[in-house]
């Protein structure tokens, strides 16, 4: 590739954007955003953030529209059974027949007026740094409908807000945008639900969602991401967050799916005494690939991040996952911790990981782990010289290693969904999950 | 903190730090593909061996300074290095240590390796580089009774040229990376090691170098055989006098070890680091491989104190069954040096097994990193690898960091990462302190206690050089 010279995909990407009507006041954004995305480099083997993740799959298909709403999609969908505010997208087009009526914190771009507006256009493109973050800066030159959530100062969220993301297969593969803003003000609580599904049948399209967070004074945001696309969608996404002062981030993710699905989570700890509590499950199988970046940055002292990702990579799949801490200088007392496991199923399964560590203050402690392994063999003759055979030990092993992270989900409807869904994958036969308990 | 001592201690002045006036036989600076006939040339090399030089050279000019390391320093001319130089007194090569320039024995004395000594003392065959060429080689009968062939590779190209045809780049391609490819293209001088089928080394084999002429860079090339079921342990030790200009150091160190041979190879690192502003000390962008067979192994151990610039990943490709690699690491960096160092473990055969245990001590304004590559290939049934990685810090400018890359593509393969860093705690310090140890000897107990795990796999004689070695940079470093 030459230097200067820009892919078909950017630019089949900028003449999308071009096609998006917006609010002017997002004008500056998207211009912004499309001069990044315009004149940076396209990743290669050799770009450290993407040596694992090829992006040929973006390449070789060519999305040239933007896709649009098709019928058929609401049989094939099975949602968190919860009682919260529903917001619907399909193939990035909002849906109001199957969204709830948006309370006063919720607001649409399109709608932001005064106040509301006021919010989106301080922190709007503000948390994430789209000059290293490639997709951000297409997410922005990209931005014309998206959601904001704003919890004034010292107030609960009542619901639950569940943003849902369809995407459908369409005739020609289509593209989509997804782009949330969650602010928090000072003292002020809430829970937010991302889940991105897809229908059943072969998926062509590829969805690129951000999410920016702001966690005000002391504020506390519970937040979970769900990505369970099926087979052949490209998903590209980031959750982006601000930690203010002794504010609280309690997130989860789960990524399904995808023959390409990468997606970043940068926090950054901006006041004294935010705590970050990070957790994720990877579960590619198939021939697909998932890619997990996080980086959780230490800018102040006395902060805690505490971040456990466990993953289980089946069939010809390819896990990526990169956990860098970086400690500012200045930011001592810090208490960091990053653990990775990997479990590989298959002979053809391949595993790239690389916990990163980056510290320029002298008082703090900063641990991360790593491990790579099948399952334990000791631990499935034990189970076997118990009777249990060894096709129903497996399941066992293989869900528990999961179950791990999942029993502490705090969203019971989260743990309800998600885990007999992911008990099937280890088996269809349901006969071999009969001892699974998913509470 | 007892900011004082910290400093106290990064004013410590170099201990090896004095330059030997001898006169060389330098070539001006500069780099072309005269330069490196003229090397060839005079090292009388045949022509095949002039022509692998050139095209590494070729290969090296179409490439790139790599950027990715975790340091920074000013870009180096590669125009305004000497390439070659030699003691004039070795136009007629001395026959024995009586014959030797008094001035250059007197160096040795200076830096404590009184060669007399160490010929009858330490049992230790000494293999001395003083700028770029040999010396003086002892104990080589006792050596070439047993069949070992340990000499410099000059004179290797000389008497061995077909192992060397068959060896030399074999593990380390010419064109492997950019430092490499400049080695292969101007490497003066450096060790060769073949131990025969069966035998066991009957010496600990050791090479000192020193870099001693201004302005001149030094790339020493090093190879290492093993053959069946041999065994061999090799230690290299390193000081430079002080001086103020950067110097350029490329070194290649190739090990290969046959099926059931082993080979042990430790560095001590004590090179010129630059003083308190961060002037002068040179830059160490080394390429160190080894390949083991089946049931093979080798072992690394460093102990890395000097260098303003550390650019080294000492490897191991396992390629037969069973073989297996290790790596133990001391890196301590004060004042401004850099270092980027680590190893790969690049599992191919079954059963293979990899050790990483790595230690990086970082104060005053220094920056650490350790950088690592576990791959297991789908070859790799029943591969195993254990990795730890701590980090100490003292005082609060300096920066350790981490950066293993983990590649897993065989699922029986087990791979076991761990990283841990902290600063001396203070309340061992504070034990230490009120069981009546001052605050530098509890400091310096509790460091060695950190760097145990490494220092107990070294060779008696260094061990004690390297605990030595941390004292001095450390005493006074309260955290």
């Amino acid at each position: 590739m030459t230097d200067k010279s820009i892919t078909d995909f950017q630019q089949q990407a900028l003449v999308l954007a071009g096609q998006q009507t917006s609010p002017d006041w997002l004008a500056g954004l998207r211009e912004q955003g499309a001069e990044l995305w315009s004149s940076a480099a396209w990743p290669s083997r050799k770009t450290e953030h993407w040596k694992y993740t090829p992006l040929a799959p973006l390449q070789k298909v060519g999305f040239g529209r933007w896709a649009d709403v098709e019928a058929d999609w609401q049989d094939q969908q099975e949602w968190l059974d919860i009682d919260a505010t529903r917001l619907v997208f399909v193939n990035g087009v909002f849906h109001p027949e199957h969204s709830s009526e948006l309370p006063a914190e919720v607001v649409r771009f399109g709608a932001a007026e005064g106040a509301a507006r006021a919010v989106i256009e301080k922190h709007l493109g503000k948390v994430v740094d789209a000059e290293k973050h490639l997709f951000a800066a297409l997410s922005n030159a990209w931005t014309s409908d998206g959601v904001l959530l704003h919890v004034p100062a010292n107030q609960r969220l009542e619901k639950p807000l569940y943003v849902i993301h369809v995407s459908t297969a369409t005739a020609e593969p289509a593209t989509a945008n997804q782009r949330l803003l969650l602010v928090l003000e000072n003292g002020a609580q809430a829970e937010v639900i991302e889940h991105f599904v897809s229908g059943a049948s072969e998926q062509n399209g590829f969805v690129n969602g951000l999410t920016e967070v702001v966690v005000g004074e002391n504020a506390e945001l519970h937040h979970y991401r769900l990505n369970l696309e099926e087979e052949n969608i490209l998903h590209v996404g980031g959750v982006h967050v601000d930690l203010q002062r002794s504010a609280r981030l309690r997130a989860f993710t789960i990524a399904q799916g995808s023959r390409l699905k990468r997606i970043d989570y940068q926090v950054n700890h901006r006041g004294e005494g935010a705590e970050l509590d990070l957790q994720g499950l990877y579960l590619p199988r198939n021939k697909q690939l998932i890619d997990y970046h996080t980086e959780i940055r230490h800018m102040v002292p006395h902060c805690t991040s505490k971040e456990v990702f466990h993953g289980i990579v089946g069939d010809s799949a390819k896990a990526v996952f990169n956990g860098r801490i970086y400690i500012h200088p200045h930011a001592q007392k810090t208490l960091a911790e990053l653990s990775n496991k990997n479990l590989l199923t298959s002979n053809k399964a391949e595993v790239d990981t690389k916990p990163e560590l980056e510290i320029y203050a002298d008082d703090v402690k900063c641990a991360h782990g790593a491990t790579v392994s099948q399952l334990n063999l000791t631990a499935l003759y034990y189970l076997q010289s118990r009777g249990i055979p060894r096709a129903e030990a497996e399941v066992m092993l293989n869900f528990g290693f999961i179950n791990e992270l999942l029993q502490q989900v705090a969203q019971p409807a989260v743990r309800a969904y998600l885990g007999p869904r992911l008990a099937q994958l280890f088996s269809p036969n349901s006969e071999l999950l009969r001892h699974l308990s998913y509470e | 903190m007892a900011e004082e001592q910290v400093e106290n201690l990064i004013r410590k002045e170099y201990a090896a730090g004095f330059h030997t006036l001898i006169d060389s036989d330098t070539l001006p600076p500069g780099l072309n593909e005269d330069v490196v006939r003229f090397i060839s040339a005079k090292k009388q090399e045949p022509e095949w061996m002039l022509e692998w030089r050139l095209q590494a050279f070729r290969a090296w000019q179409e490439m790139t300074e790599p950027s990715w390391a975790h340091v920074s320093y000013p870009p180096v001319d590669f125009q305004a290095i000497s390439y070659y130089s030699a003691p004039k007194s070795m136009e007629d090569r001395p026959k024995s240590l009586d014959e030797v320039d008094p001035e250059l024995l007197r160096t040795y004395e200076k830096l404590g390796i009184p060669l007399h000594e160490q010929e009858v003392l330490a049992g230790v065959a000494m293999d001395v580089v003083f700028d770029s060429v040999s010396v003086v080689t002892t104990f080589r009968e006792k050596l070439s009774e047993a069949g070992v062939i340990f000499c410099s590779i000059s004179e290797a190209v000389q008497k061995y040229p077909e192992l060397i045809k068959k060896y030399l780049g074999s593990v380390v391609p010419q064109k492997d990376n950019y430092y490499a490819a400049l080695n292969s293209a101007v490497f003066s001088d450096g060790s060769f090691v073949f131990i025969p089928k069966g035998v066991r080394c009957p010496m600990e084999l050791s090479t000192y170098f020193r870099i001693n002429e201004q302005n001149t860079g030094q790339f020493e090339r090093t190879l290492i055989v093993a053959e069946e079921g041999s065994h061999v342990s090799y230690l290299e030790g390193c000081t430079a006098p002080m001086r103020d200009e950067n110097q350029m150091h490329a070194a290649v160190v190739e090990l290969v070890a046959l099926d059931n041979a082993e080979i042990k190879y430790s560095t001590v690192q004590n090179w010129y680091p630059g003083d308190e502003n961060g002037k002068g000390g040179i830059f160490n962008f080394v390429t160190k491989r080894g390949v083991a067979h089946t049931n093979a192994k080798i072992s690394w151990t460093q102990v890395e104190t000097g260098s303003a610039i550390t650019w080294k990943y000492p490897s191991c490709i396992l390629k037969g069954d069973n073989s297996v690699g290790e790596f133990y690491s001391v890196a301590l960096t004060n004042n401004f040096q850099q270092a980027d160092t680590g190893t790969k473990m690049i599992h191919l055969g079954k059963n293979t097994r990899s050790t990483i245990i790595s230690k990086g001590i970082s104060a005053g304004k220094s920056s650490n990193a350790y950088r690592g590559l576990v791959r297991m290939n789908p070859g790799a049934e029943g591969a195993r690898n254990y990795t730890q990685c701590d980090s100490l810090l003292i005082g609060d400018r300096c920066a350790a960091h981490t950066f293993p890359y983990i590649e897993s593509k065989n699922p029986s393969a087990v791979i076991e990462h761990e990283a841990t860093t902290s600063k001396v705690s203070d309340d061992q310090l504070f034990l230490c302190q009120q069981r009546g140890l001052d605050a530098e000897k509890a400091v310096s107990m509790i460091v060695n206690g950190f760097c145990r795990e490494v220092f107990k796999e070294l060779p008696m004689e260094f061990a004690v050089e390297a605990g030595k070695l941390l004292e001095v940079s450390l005493e006074g470093a309260v955290g």
